[in-house]
């Protein structure tokens, strides 16, 4: 959220400021440029450090993703030192996994995406007054709700590990806690307080029931017209109010999706691999091109980077993210041409520039790849495909779509604790190369670090924000968000709202400052803040 | 209306993530209850419309009032004391806010970032981040030791990372209300309300500390973090046994060392091989000892708290 945010790459891939250039001619954007204005240095700061410390200072990469950064930092862990990781554990830090998700997605929602719906662009639309009374910032009926009640998963995540954000529970080994009863009871209590005071009448306007008989677009726009509370719910709301406004007609990206897949199963990983992660998660990890309509396996080994238009002294081809080095160049001056950035450019191996998100997770969910026991959901590949490909109003959806099957998995966790059965199996510490990785909020998260002599010789990152902010790469092709901005239509080019909706609907993790020139006289029209 | 304003330097958004978790008041309460108009957060500003920089220079000119500025991440100083690897608005964040605290009523630092340096200032800290008024222990930071807030007050410290929600909402409060006279500060400038006791204070496993029962490793239900896991609590200066982290625990009640992140020195010890959830002992004995308690009388104490140890200290304490 905010924006902040952050995040960043194995360098600077940070929170802070992002600043997007975009050019527009004729009412619409022709090119844009992409580039994050923050860095500190994280993966300097890890060098020579013990080999644990990852765990205290990569969740304040993003406190945004906090428990993200810590999921990944204790799976790295695991996998170098080659520990036991017991059943309890495993659920338990899935279930710090999805209730920072699940506090993320109305945070998200309400207090960095529909406040734009309430813009005076959209004065004409008969959707408008309606999106005043709800979504306007801080005292809108549904935001002010929306946003407090978000606070209320994470008490969760506070239960097993003392606070949310930024705590550490999560270690080699296992879990930091042991819960009792009264933690179980009271996690219960919680939920079913978020899904009765929120999720099931102000979001959805049904029961969890109905809404997860939604398979299809066909299914869904049926669930529209059943009843008016599925209507004017606020996601029945914002639907309608989207097509309205055209959020259908732009913001198409990449075409090609990437996720690590995450939440281990917790009888499938209690010896954990790099190499045998991907058949031991429920959510799958995958690539879908939908040029080809195909599903593959991902591997961190198909991971590149490239800093050809980064601030970095690193050369200019293609290299593993492992590999990296990590040379900030003092002089970080803009240069549209040349280096413009503290991300990197991220690709895949064979497939080029992927888009990272929960659109990403959910088209990935619909293929027939990876394990038959693993889960699938063809909803929002059925959408995707009916809508014609990418556009903000699917990539929307998308991140709603994960709230309730997220809630069925925080259940999961709770009924499979064995309150008598271990937490934690003290490992031994060794050197060693580990991996871990998992799906934030915002999406594809993953951890390199390099154990040697008893301290960390070199910790790498790559953050969903590098995938989608990343500027042009070694063949100078647009990153996925510079690419989604392309075609964007203008409607004032002194406010380019539709620029702000593109960026955000990335939930880039990025305080995102854009200027819009007019690509002819290069005279600058606009300036704001998108998040 | 107190006007507020929210900027973000070297900043991982942890505090703004925590501020927005406060219950009594919500944010929304605190916008609607208690007159505060927050002018421009990173997250929640509402300015689409190119205005924001034309509001910083209003309130640096004085056409706006700016009665808070809340300040949250490290001060960034590279490369070489320029400030552009942290830019903002076009121009290096350091240079906003040399501007932007001459205009200030109050200035509040948000977490350990904006307070000490915080994470980012861990060594070789590449990006020269300070904190506003603080480097670690040492006094000046960014702002200099002598600075004063037109109040005539030093920079507020409301440290932590993240600083916990109550106590960024009750100073935003206290100022507002007209009460921050009765707030006193201490030698770090932190309210002393909030930062006067121990973490230890109200930890529930004090009696396994009386007793010297420790928890030899993770995920019991018994015995004391500060013998072997390197748990800080004793010595750290906080309030998060007394008043809870989101409603309903802290660190400590989970299970988890305090990593005595409300201090200057934290990350202790540059997180250095070996230093990572381990108690530094010399002979046995931790190097660290409460402070105000001398070494001998620490040992004695220790030898007669085990002898009057009773058997279910021994024992699992929280069963399920």
């Amino acid at each position: 959220m905010g924006k902040q945010t952050l995040d960043i790459s194995p360098v600077g891939r940070v929170e802070g400021d992002l600043d997007v250039r975009v050019e527009i001619a004729d009412g619409y954007v022709v090119n844009a440029w992409t580039h994050a204005e923050l860095f500190r240095g994280f993966e300097i700061i890890l060098r020579g450090k013990d080999p644990q410390a990852g765990l205290i200072v990569t969740p304040r990469i993003c406190g945004i993703c906090g428990g993200s950064h810590l999921t990944s930092a204790s799976w790295a862990l695991d996998t170098a030192w080659g520990t036991e990781v017991p059943r309890n554990a495993i659920l338990a830090r899935n279930l710090g996994q999805i209730v920072e998700t699940i506090q993320s997605i109305p945070r998200y929602f309400y207090g960095l995406f529909a406040i734009d719906l309430t813009n005076k662009n959209y004065r004409s639309s008969r959707f408008y007054d309606e999106a005043v009374r709800r979504f306007s910032a801080f005292t809108g009926k549904s935001y002010e709700l929306g946003v407090t009640i978000s606070a209320k998963p994470v008490e969760i995540y506070a239960l097993l590990g003392g606070q949310w954000p930024h705590s550490s529970y999560m270690v080699p080994g296992g879990v930091m806690c042991a819960p009792t009863l009264t933690d179980i009871t009271r996690a219960w209590a919680i939920l079913e307080y978020f899904r009765t005071n929120w999720l099931e009448p102000v979001w959805l306007g049904c029961s969890l029931e109905r809404y997860e008989e939604i398979q299809t677009y066909d299914d869904f726009m049926n669930w529209l017209d059943e009843d008016i509370k599925h209507r004017e719910s606020d996601l029945g709301f914002y639907w309608r109010m989207g097509l309205d406004i055209g959020l259908d007609k732009y913001g198409a990206g990449v075409g090609r999706y990437v996720t690590w897949g995450y939440l281990a199963h917790e009888d499938r990983y209690q010896k954990p691999t790099i190499e045998g992660r991907n058949a031991a998660m429920i959510m799958k990890s995958g690539v879908y091109d939908s040029f080809t309509d195909t599903h593959t396996l991902m591997d961190q080994s198909f991971a590149r980077e490239n800093l050809t238009h980064s601030w970095y002294d690193e050369g200019t081809t293609d290299i593993h993210p492992s590999d990296r080095t990590t040379k900030p160049i003092a002089n970080n001056t803009k240069d549209f041409d040349n280096a413009y950035s503290w991300a990197s450019a991220v690709l895949h191996k064979d497939f080029g520039r992927l888009e990272a998100g929960p659109l990403a997770r959910q088209l990935v969910a619909g293929g027939n790849h990876g394990e038959s026991w693993q889960h699938h959901d063809g909803f929002i590949l059925d959408v995707f495909k009916k809508m014609g490909g990418a556009n903000i109003h699917v990539r929307q959806l998308a991140r709603l779509h994960e709230i309730v099957k997220l809630y069925r998995q925080a259940e999961h966790c709770l009924r499979e604790f064995k309150l008598n059965d271990p937490w934690y199996i003290k490992p031994t510490e060794k050197d060693g190369k580990g991996w871990g990785a998992t799906e934030a909020a915002r999406g594809a998260l993953c951890h390199w670090v390099d154990i040697e002599g008893g301290k960390i010789k070199n910790y790498q990152v790559i953050a969903p924000g590098t995938w989608n902010i990343g500027p042009r790469d070694g063949q100078d092709k647009r990153g996925p968000i510079e690419e989604a901005l392309v075609g964007t239509p203008i409607e004032d080019p002194t406010d380019p709202v539709e620029v702000g909706h593109v960026a955000r609907s990335f939930d880039s993790c990025l305080v995102c400052t854009v200027h819009a020139h007019d690509a002819k006289t290069g005279e600058e029209l606009a300036r704001f803040r998108t998040a | 209306m107190t006007n507020v304003l929210w900027l973000q330097g070297g900043a991982c958004s942890g505090n703004t993530m925590s501020f927005l978790n406060a219950e009594e008041p919500t944010v929304c309460d605190l916008i609607s209850d208690f007159g505060i108009n927050v002018l421009w957060h990173p997250s929640l500003g509402l300015e689409l419309g190119n205005n924001l920089q034309t509001l910083l220079w209003d309130c640096i000119l004085g056409k706006v009032p700016l009665d808070i500025l809340v300040f949250e991440g490290s001060v960034v100083n590279a490369p070489n004391g320029t400030g552009e690897w942290n830019r903002f608005a076009d121009r290096p964040m350091k240079d906003w806010l040399i501007d932007l605290a001459q205009a200030a009523s109050f200035i509040v630092a948000v977490g350990d970032c904006a307070t000490w340096g915080g994470i980012p200032a861990m060594s070789p800290n590449p990006s020269e981040s300070q904190g506003l008024q603080f480097l670690k222990r040492q006094e000046g930071g960014f702002l200099g030791k002598d600075f004063r807030a037109k109040s005539g007050l030093p920079v507020i410290n409301i440290p932590g990372c993240p600083a916990h929600p109550d106590w960024i909402t009750q100073i935003l409060v206290a100022i507002a209300t007209g009460r921050i006279g009765d707030i006193a500060l201490d030698e770090l400038n932190r309210p002393q309300t909030f930062f006067n006791t121990f973490t230890q204070t109200g930890c529930t496993r004090n009696v396994h500390f009386a007793y010297k029962a420790t928890t030899a490793e993770f995920g019991q239900r018994k015995g004391c973090l500060f013998y072997d896991l390197g748990c800080r609590g004793p010595m750290t200066h906080s309030s998060c046994n007394r008043i809870l982290w989101n409603r309903v625990s802290s660190k400590t009640r989970a299970g988890m060392p305090c990593l005595g992140c409300t201090e200057p020195e934290f990350p202790f010890f540059d997180l250095k091989p070996g230093t990572v959830f381990k108690t530094q002992t010399v002979m046995g004995v931790p190097k660290e000892l409460p402070p105000g308690v001398n070494k001998k009388d620490y040992a004695l104490l220790t030898m007669v708290a085990k002898d009057a140890a009773p058997p279910w200290a021994e024992e699992d304490f929280f069963t399920v």
